[in-house]
């Protein structure tokens, strides 16, 4: 059974979603993913980086964002969701990572949305915007 | 393996066939703690997850520089994909230049079912140029 959902008007706020960031959850999604690129996964390889320590998959936060919009437009979003978004800082183990996101136009059966991504010091970290078709 | 720093604009990543298993998504949905899948009926798996897969099919024949950032991406989702599917993947990389000392790589990225796509993306994707060189 689809569930049916209600289409968020223009200027109505995303359910938020909160992950806290650790090695182990890095370690996990690098497992899943197949990409083990040390900058997420090696401490060592990693602190002598720009970075200074190792930073989590840009794929693993933009899953938090992902997570946001099917909670916000269920199989929609998955039947036609476009995002499009900007890494624009690293999330660290230990960050709490909130993604938010606002409707901004709800036209001819589209809407569109800004989101983002920041950790607990409020530093955006995504920035970007995703369209839902109904 | 070749290393993403020594492909050129216009090369295409040999298509890569990947099953959505079962323990295959389970492991993913664990791994990003997804708790909106879990509300939708039908079996469906996270549209990041099937990015996340195509993009690893992918990388069994050419691997990241170390120290690859990602500095972009964009996603469009055709259709919902089930668990137990299997989907095909293919890129190219569709641009690559320098800037200060980096490589800015754009490699775009198509998901097929039955030959239909499902998901296209393009991901923006940086490292040092010495990564290249050594290539």
């Amino acid at each position: 059974m689809t569930q049916q959902r209600t289409s968020p008007a223009a200027g109505a706020a995303l359910p938020t979603v909160t992950k806290t960031i650790t090695q182990e959850k890095i370690n996990a999604y690098a497992r899943a993913g197949g990409d083990g690129n040390p900058l997420h996964t090696d401490p060592a390889f990693a602190a002598n980086t720009q970075f200074g320590g190792t930073i989590a998959h840009g794929m693993l936060v933009l899953a938090y964002v992902s997570e946001m919009l099917t909670a916000a437009f269920g199989e929609d979003w998955l039947a036609s969701g476009r995002l499009k978004v900007r890494f624009r800082a690293p999330a660290r183990p230990g960050d709490t990572l909130t993604s938010s996101g606002k409707v901004t136009s709800v036209d001819g059966g589209k809407t569109l949305c800004e989101v983002e991504c920041r950790n607990e010091s409020g530093e955006v970290l995504v920035s970007g915007e995703a369209e839902v078709s109904r | 393996m070749t290393t993403l720093a020594a492909l050129e604009k216009g090369y295409e990543f040999p298509p890569a066939s990947f099953d959505l298993s079962e323990e295959w998504v389970d492991a993913y949905v664990a791994s990003v703690e997804d708790e909106a899948m879990a509300a939708l009926d039908g079996g469906f798996v996270p549209p990041m997850a099937v990015a996340a897969l195509a993009i690893r099919a992918l990388l069994e024949h050419s691997s990241l520089p170390p120290g690859t950032l990602h500095a972009g991406q964009e996603l469009a989702f055709a259709a919902p994909v089930r668990r137990g599917e299997s989907l095909t993947a293919a890129a190219r990389i569709a641009s690559r230049g320098e800037r200060a000392g980096w490589v800015l790589m754009a490699v775009e990225l198509r998901v097929k079912r039955d030959g239909v796509a499902v998901m296209t993306g393009r991901a923006t994707l940086s490292f040092p140029v010495a990564e290249g060189a050594a290539a």
